[in-house]
């Protein structure tokens, strides 16, 4: 395990040394590893330091605010609208990869930008050792920043946690004192709730996506789930009061894992499922069938897409 | 110090197995690309990791005449098997997530320790049918007749499930004695 106390030192001068007083962007996105990426650059060189974090009209309920919130103490975050952007981007898009690379695009686009504005030459990036690894792997193209560093050519690139694993890398968030709405986040992946809509991405089943994810958080708190969510998987037939409707069909999901490689569908208790099922086909409408996902990991993943 | 080397043939849980390693006592960690040509290999053991395909083992094979005690995982086991003269050939049941193996040789020095069954998450299609001469069968589930293998003469070794995983349950056990056979 690494020793965090000479781990945050050693990061810290060497982020120092290599922005020296240039400036430098971070593409924040709210999970543990881009939040202790810039919590260490921050503490390093302050204001010199721009995150900059997107909201995609993809995030989970309350998200951005409470982004906001936390990262209230750094004077030079960036939040930036972007919601109406990325679904044009992904209209008519059914295809998973074409999905992932769409939203990949824009924000790229999005980080061009604001890079431009602030005439940022250096680049912060909270890549830990899996991602070194992962990324030459063929299972998924999870990074939304992947491409870049190609496309805006910065003149350094830093990645202080490049040697760390996950577990490490939410010690040293404890460590620096971030909040425990990030030190202990749920894993969220890039493409935000994208992933979790099968086929065409609108705001509509974004919207029923994030308001059953909220139901299923709260719901399944007390089962300590590594991750747990909800999915718009399709169209089934239902019947509410005296009137048929052809509504979404939610997949509830919720694993234990150490670390994402593998996982575990959890034993839920079929009052628990029940309740999940009432909350959620009854106060959103347009659901009309609730399903839960009894699967492991492998073979299938954790998200649906 | 023992120093293993992870060979890379692309596996999703490659870097668990470096974890694993380089968490232990006594021991040193790197990892590599299988295609490092062999001459440049310098260990006291190797781990040939998992992987998507055949195709892609790089050097793996000419590894085995290295003369270096060896571990392989899931395509790594399938490899040593296909090299060597056993045969692989598509399971009726695919392996996936949870297992119970049985260990059928309680003296083998790599697996011999978890006898007589152990929990396992696995994650393959194919398996390996026939081992080669002078390997001994050490584990087998009723899904899948070759769970493990092993030769002590020449110090090759094979599993089939990923004792790099949180979901295994004794999977440590399995890199402690495969230390042990390389110090």
């Amino acid at each position: 395990m690494v020793d965090v106390d000479s781990f945050v030192e050693d990061a810290r001068a060497e982020i120092s040394e290599a922005l020296g007083d240039e400036t430098a962007i971070i593409a924040l996105s709210g999970g543990v590893d881009s939040s202790t990426a810039a919590a260490l650059a921050y503490e390093a060189v302050g204001d010199q330091l721009v995150p900059v974090y997107v909201d995609t009209g993809l995030m989970r309920k309350g998200e951005t605010d409470e982004i906001r919130e936390v990262f209230d103490y750094m004077d030079s975050l960036r939040v930036v609208d972007a919601s109406d952007r990325f679904f044009d981007e992904l209209a008519g898009v059914t295809d998973p990869e074409e999905k992932r690379h769409a939203i990949g695009e824009q924000f790229i686009r999005e980080f061009e930008t604001v890079a431009e504005e602030v005439d940022a030459t250096q680049l912060v990036q909270g890549t830990i050792y899996p991602d070194r690894i992962e990324s030459e792997g063929t299972i998924k193209s999870h990074h939304n920043v992947g491409g870049l560093p190609e496309r805006v050519g910065f003149e350094g690139i830093v990645e202080p946690m490049r040697d760390l694993y996950k577990d490490e890398v939410r010690e040293v968030a404890r460590h620096l004192g971030l909040e425990e709405i990030i030190s202990e986040r749920m894993p969220f992946p890039g493409p935000g709730l994208a992933v979790r809509v099968i086929g065409e991405v609108t705001p509509e089943k974004v919207a029923v996506c994030r308001e059953a994810t909220h139901i299923v958080e709260d719901e399944l708190e007390a089962y300590e789930p590594w991750q747990a969510f909800a999915a718009v998987l399709g169209r089934a037939t239902g019947v509410k009061g005296d009137n048929r409707v052809h509504g979404h069909v939610v997949a509830v999901r919720s694993v234990e894992s150490r670390d994402g490689m593998t996982a575990r569908a959890q034993e839920l208790e079929w009052e628990t499922l029940q309740r999940l099922q009432s909350r959620i086909a009854g106060t959103i409408d347009e659901v009309s069938r609730v399903v839960y996902d009894v699967t492991h990991k492998p073979p299938a993943t954790i998200e649906y897409e | 110090m023992t120093h293993i080397l992870v060979v890379d043939n692309h596996g999703q849980f490659t870097h668990l197995e470096h974890r694993l390693l380089r968490d232990m006592d006594g021991v040193t960690v790197d990892l590599t690309d299988n295609t490092t040509p062999p001459a440049d290999i310098d260990a006291d053991g190797l781990v040939l990791s998992g992987g998507p395909t055949m195709a892609d083992i790089g050097h793996c094979r000419e590894y085995l005449t290295l003369d270096v005690p060896i571990l392989g995982v899931c395509l790594g086991h399938q490899l040593i098997a296909d090299e060597l003269g056993g045969r692989i050939e598509a399971g009726d049941y695919g392996g996936y997530a949870d297992v119970t193996v049985s260990i059928s040789d309680a003296d083998d020095p790599l697996v011999g320790s978890l006898a007589p069954d152990t929990r396992v998450w696995a994650s393959h299609a194919d398996e390996v049918v026939a081992v080669p001469d002078g390997f001994t069968i050490t584990a087998e589930s009723d899904i899948c007749g070759v769970e493990a293998m092993g030769d002590t003469d020449r110090d090759l070794y094979g599993v089939q499930w990923h004792p790099e995983v949180a979901h295994t349950e004794e999977g440590e056990a399995v890199f402690e004695n495969f230390v042990a056979i390389c110090e």
